[in-house]
């Protein structure tokens, strides 16, 4: 089920699929500084959808235009359908859990959580039942009549959420919401909230750095950096097949090789390194590459393996050895003075045997380096 | 343990000496009130000479007129001006912590300026311009004039709080469906209302206290209790103004006790920068 999931290159039966936000070349600048510069994406009915990227990249300014908090410079939003520039907060169909909770100090959990509802005109039995379901969906039933300040920082996150999500807003945004917690609670509340946004089936809009956050927790990631939407995928094409230097660089680990192109056959490239070694590699199609022209590839490092049974063979030495458990990592030193990292798993049947200050050659094949778009 | 023990006896003495230089700027600040409000209890008419505990003094103080007078009007002024010096400083805290806007600068140290301002300095221009405006003097008048000095110590001990909030607080309310009549119902007011409270009771103190610019801008017949008590002084110190001056230091310290308990940590240390400058 996860894998399907996460192996789609676009959401599943994308034409039928409603689009939830439209962002159509939204730029929103302060002063001559573009903290969004002319984004455009498609979010999807029902998608955990999120912006991932470096502080400062612009992933919560546009956040929270689509909240309504900030007004774009140019550009278009729309959510569900209707065009949102120039409405107020307060009437748009999306509610926010912000970074910092925001609970309100002054009301209790109940309180807080029937805040939007009451705002809506729901009273009575309907605004008792609607509460307390909602207060047992994050797992805080019998907390009602608690004060926040008598609350863990993982209770109030869960206020925030119970008190966003009883409005059943048409879309969910989230501004980093377990950015305050540890690292284990944090892991606890990713899959809480995952769980949570299959059961009520709302789009989240979720916000964070964290690029391992992102890759367990989200149908599509938009990579943002300086104001630019960098690849907007899966986590697995993410992953795989990165765009440019930047996506491969920010999301997990990899080997960035530079060299000029020799030639292209189809999705083939030839690309000589500085030093002359000749490296088979693959440009998917969005890159463009040319004949002559500078060039960087990427290579994952588990995707290398010792010995030269694949298409390009690296002749390095072994400068450091760090066990990691499940597998080993080489940090290598190329001819040309390049670094090069390998992950080895330590599977039942590993044979490396190589130490600090051997000569070793590493190998891969063609497909599994990339040609990176600028 | 043995580095300290050594200069121990030493410490002792610079620690007396301290709690006896403490004991004596104390002495010095309160004694003499406490000399006047110990005399208002002399049976006697003396003001140097204890002679038996009375409260025949405070009588005197109810069956005099003009002192009652006096009384409603400071309380009247009291309270106007606190009302109206409450709304405006908020509003303006509010205005000033929210806003970017040419001249920001200007306007928040305009703020703090007024602050210290050399009272002499307000009551006199107070009257010119009544005077220009035509304005006839009166109880009107003081009330505009205490309006005029009590704004800035309620918008700075506001704006303490204001700075302490998170703003994404007011957020989360907009974005609950509030709007902004009923976020700062709901939400901003509950929350500086402890700031809001702190702000008026200072503001009524200093207006209840104040006699140099309520001298120069009250009428005839509108006397302020802190101004029926200087013209009293004319005929001597009597056991009556002994009274009455404790009945002011008790209206104050009552009210002062209880902003205190309404201020925070911060607002207190905002309040102490405003009045030390």
């Amino acid at each position: 089920m996860e894998e399907r999931r996460t192996m789609q290159q676009s959401p599943p039966g994308e034409t039928e699929r409603k689009v939830a936000v439209r962002l159509s070349g939204v730029t929103k600048s302060f002063g001559d500084f573009a903290a969004v510069d002319d984004v455009s994406l498609d979010i999807y009915e029902g998608e955990f959808f999120s912006l991932l990227g470096p502080s400062g990249c612009g992933k919560t300014t546009t956040l929270r235009m689509i909240a309504g908090f900030e007004e774009p410079t140019a550009g278009e939003i729309s959510v569900a359908g209707q065009q949102v520039q120039g409405v107020p907060p307060y009437k748009r169909p999306v509610n926010t859990v912000f970074q910092s909770y925001a609970i309100f100090p002054h009301l209790d959990v109940f309180d807080n959580v029937a805040f939007g509802l009451k705002r809506a005109g729901v009273k009575g039995d309907e605004l008792r039942r609607r509460v307390t379901k909602a207060c047992g969906m994050v797992q805080l039933a019998g907390y009602e009549k608690r004060r926040p300040n008598m609350l863990s920082g993982g209770q109030q996150q869960r206020v925030a959420l119970a008190r966003a999500l009883v409005n059943r807003p048409k879309v969910l945004l989230l501004d980093e919401p377990l950015g305050a917690l540890d690292l284990k609670l944090r892991k606890e509340l990713q899959l809480e909230l995952r769980t949570l946004q299959e059961e009520v089936g709302i789009t989240f809009v979720y916000v964070t750095h964290d690029q391992e956050e992102a890759l367990t927790m989200s149908d599509r990631i938009a990579v943002m950096n300086e104001g630019k939407v960098q690849q907007v995928a899966d986590p697995a094409t993410l992953y795989e097949r990165p765009r440019n230097r930047f996506v491969a660089g920010f999301i997990g680990q990899t080997n960035v090789i530079s060299g000029k192109v020799e030639s292209v056959n189809g999705d083939r490239v030839l690309i000589k390194t500085a030093a002359g070694a000749e490296i088979e590699a693959i440009a998917h199609e969005e890159v463009r590459v040319e004949v002559g022209a500078e060039a960087h590839l990427a290579v994952r490092p588990e995707k290398l393996r010792f010995g030269n049974s694949g298409d390009n063979v690296f002749a390095a030495e072994v400068r450091q050895i760090v066990y990691l458990g499940a597998s080993t990592q080489y940090i290598m030193k190329l001819a040309d003075g390049g670094r090069l990292i390998v992950y080895q798993q330590n599977a039942h049947d590993a044979t490396v045997n190589a130490a600090v200050g051997d000569e070793a050659q590493v190998s891969c094949d063609a497909t599994n380096c990339l040609v990176l778009g600028g | 343990m043995a580095a300290g023990s050594a200069p121990k006896g030493m410490c002792r003495i610079s620690d007396r000496m301290l709690l006896l230089v403490a004991g004596l700027i104390y002495l010095f600040l309160y004694a003499p009130i406490a000399i006047v409000i110990f005399f208002s209890f002399n049976s006697a008419k003396s003001t140097q000479n204890f002679a038996g505990f009375s409260t025949k003094w405070y009588g005197e103080l109810l069956r005099d007129q003009t002192i009652l007078d006096a009384f409603y009007n400071s309380l009247f002024v009291g309270v106007a001006a606190t009302a109206i010096a409450t709304v405006i400083g908020t509003l303006t805290a509010l205005a000033l912590s929210r806003n970017e806007f040419r001249g920001k600068t200007f306007a928040d140290s305009g703020i703090y300026a007024a602050t210290v301002m050399p009272e002499i300095v307000v009551g006199v221009s107070l009257l010119v311009f009544f005077v220009a405006a035509g304005v006839g003097l009166g109880i009107t008048t003081i009330v505009i004039a205490h309006v005029a000095f009590t704004i800035s110590f309620v918008t700075i001990v506001v704006r303490a709080r204001l700075s302490g909030m998170d703003r994404s607080i007011e957020e989360a309310a907009q974005d609950l469906g509030a709007n902004p009549v009923q976020t700062f119902l709901r939400v901003t007011l509950p929350l500086i209302l402890p700031g809001v409270m702190a702000g008026a009771l200072l503001a009524f103190t200093l207006s209840f206290d104040d006699f140099v610019i309520t001298f120069f801008v009250s009428g005839v017949g509108s006397s302020t209790l802190p101004l029926k008590i200087y013209s009293m002084l004319k005929f001597g110190v009597t056991p009556v103004i002994n009274a009455l001056s404790t009945v002011v230091v008790l209206v104050t310290l009552v009210i002062i006790l209880g902003a205190s308990r309404f201020l925070g940590r911060d607002e207190a240390r905002e309040v102490r920068r405003a009045t030390e400058e």
